[in-house]
């Protein structure tokens, strides 16, 4: 018992789901306890929660959503990883460095510009997207890159490779794994920022969208119940992501069972 | 005494200088090794660096196998070209492999860099790793080794590489008796596999390294003055003391580890 306030203790995983299932049911009656007229009660957004499910607008929404973001992480990946590959030649170096300074753009102010710039709206949300994505990716990528271990590269040159052999083994196939890990760390900022995006052109829809709608009626039990979803999607591509890393790339779950 | 003659110089360290910062490393290392020649046999070299910890042997290692620039000096190979990294094959003191490859990967890829496994480097990977008690751990990843297994990866994956110099930073430490007498057998069997066959070996263990070597450098300061230059260098053939096999018994073999602890 003392152990789960030991620091670096290690629980079985039985006391963990006890102790998961005990924290859920507190936060949970707090929640009951503590939400008046306004906000929803517990029991109120599991029952939206369940209708949302089975509603075809719900599901179609959250596919045009959920088509949205890969698509757009997908173009992000390969845009980051292109700009990150080339970071360690000196010439490409200082643009890469420029899209990491790009996070501190806020998108909003470039709507406008982008609206010139693209063809329709789902042309717009998408490279608003990508736009906003690629500093994020780039910055955990090259993060990456500049951690590298010396000895990485040292084996390299003493196996007598030339410059690119050495890109190619260390830092392509070596830190593979790595693009898994910056998706999944990413994911998030994606998914924070399609939401937000879709607001900006409502036509094709989206969780954005319905986020949007159910907000201006102040339908608050359905806004938490979406709320709902879309963690529960999160925390599903968290997984899979994590999944395919260590059934892709073997020798990252060794690491990461030496560091735990 | 076993005749030889010590003919073309193979490596040159002139004049090597290595501060970091106003911290001098290593002052005045200069050395040769020559290419010894010896009937009937095809006798590489084999060379001792020995020297305190922290005294600058991994410094001076990463200098001569090209991977880290001298303050000031150059190291020249026998075609008088200043050495390169990709020149020499070296064992570093932590024995680093690839996380991402598996051993037999990493194995296959310095194989690859050897024109003379080339269309056998399969098997010739297959050999060492029965001959080393690594067949079972040639589907792993470098996390899933021992130390010793690791080491032992380690220095196999550099001979595959197969270049003429192999310099070797603590090659002996956690071998158990066994291990210890195969890396020894193999290394007197890599040294005379060719004539240019050039190992260095630092090591603490001095007995081992000495009893394999036929010259030894030791690396020390000298009283009063900043930084570890080579102080002594001992001719293992001058005093007979080299290629023999059952040295480490003899008188002379055991006066000359003496005389190396002396100078430490
Ligand atoms: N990057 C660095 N910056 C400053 N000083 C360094 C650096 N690397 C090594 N040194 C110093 O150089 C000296 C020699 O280090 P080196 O690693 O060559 O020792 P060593 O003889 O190999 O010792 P050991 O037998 O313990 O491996 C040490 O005093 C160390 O503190
Ligand atoms: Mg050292």
């Amino acid at each position: 018992m003392k152990k789960i306030f030991l620091p670096f203790g290690k629980i079985s995983k039985q006391t963990l789901i006890i102790m998961i299932v005990l924290q859920v049911i507190v936060t949970l009656l707090v929640w009951q306890t503590t939400s008046d007229g306004l906000i929803p009660k517990p029991g109120n957004v599991a029952t939206a929660f369940g209708q949302l499910l089975t509603t075809k607008l719900f599901i179609d929404n959250m596919f045009v959503s959920l088509a949205l973001t890969l698509k757009a992480m997908l173009y992000s990946i390969i845009i980051t990883l292109v700009f990150a590959y080339l970071s360690v030649i000196p010439f490409f170096k200082s643009i890469a460095q420029l899209i990491v300074k790009c996070r501190y753009l806020t998108l909003t102010g470039l709507i406008f510009i982008f609206t010139l710039l693209t063809k329709d709206g789902s042309e717009l949300k998408l490279s608003l997207l990508v736009f906003g994505i690629v500093p994020f990716f780039t910055t955990s990528f090259l993060s990456v890159i500049i951690n590298i271990d010396k000895q990485e590269y040292e084996l390299c040159k003493t196996l007598g490779y030339n410059n690119w052999q050495t890109l190619y083994e260390v830092i392509i196939v070596g830190k593979a794994d790595q693009v898994f890990e910056i998706l999944r760390q990413n994911f998030a900022i994606s998914w924070l920022m399609i939401t937000m995006v879709e607001g900006l052109s409502m036509s094709e829809g989206g969780i954005g969208t319905l986020l949007i709608k159910y907000n201006k009626y102040n339908d608050i039990t359905n806004v938490v119940a979406l709320q709902l979803v879309l963690f529960l999607i999160g925390l599903c591509f968290d997984w899979l992501l994590g999944l395919t890393r260590h059934w892709l790339f073997p020798h990252s779950k060794l690491k990461q069972e030496v560091a735990s | 005494m076993t005749t030889c003659i010590k003919k073309e110089i193979l490596l040159k360290a002139e004049n090597i200088n290595l501060s970091y910062d106003d911290k001098i490393i290593l002052r005045d290392i200069n050395f040769c090794i020559k290419d010894i020649v010896r009937m009937d046999v095809k006798q590489g070299q084999v060379v001792s660096l020995i020297g305190r910890s922290g005294i600058g042997k991994t410094q001076l290692f990463k200098i001569l196998s090209g991977l880290q620039k001298p303050t000031s000096g150059t190291v020249k190979l026998h075609n008088n070209q200043t050495v390169k990294a990709g020149d020499m094959g070296v064992i570093f003191q932590n024995y680093y492999l690839f996380e991402w490859r598996t051993v037999y990967y990493s194995l296959l890829l310095a194989a690859k860099q050897n024109d003379v496994l080339k269309g056998k480097e399969k098997e010739t990977i297959e050999q060492y790793a029965a001959d080393f008690n690594l067949k079972d751990e040639l589907k792993k990843y470098p996390q899933q080794l021992s130390g010793g297994q690791r080491q032992r990866a380690s220095i196999i994956q550099q001979l595959l590489k197969g270049s003429d110099f192999l310099l070797l930073d603590e090659p002996f430490s956690g071998l158990d008796v066994c291990m210890l007498d195969k890396v020894t057998n193999l290394l007197l069997q890599v040294s005379t596999s060719d004539e240019l066959k050039t190992l260095i070996i630092v090591s603490h263990d001095i007995i081992t390294s000495v009893a394999i070597s036929d010259t030894v450098l030791i690396l020390g300061s000298e009283n009063g003055k900043p930084g570890a230059t080579i102080k002594k260098e001992i001719d293992l053939i001058e005093r007979d003391l080299a290629w023999k096999k059952d040295i480490k018994q003899e008188k002379a073999f055991i006066e000359t580890v003496e005389e190396i602890k002396d100078c430490l």
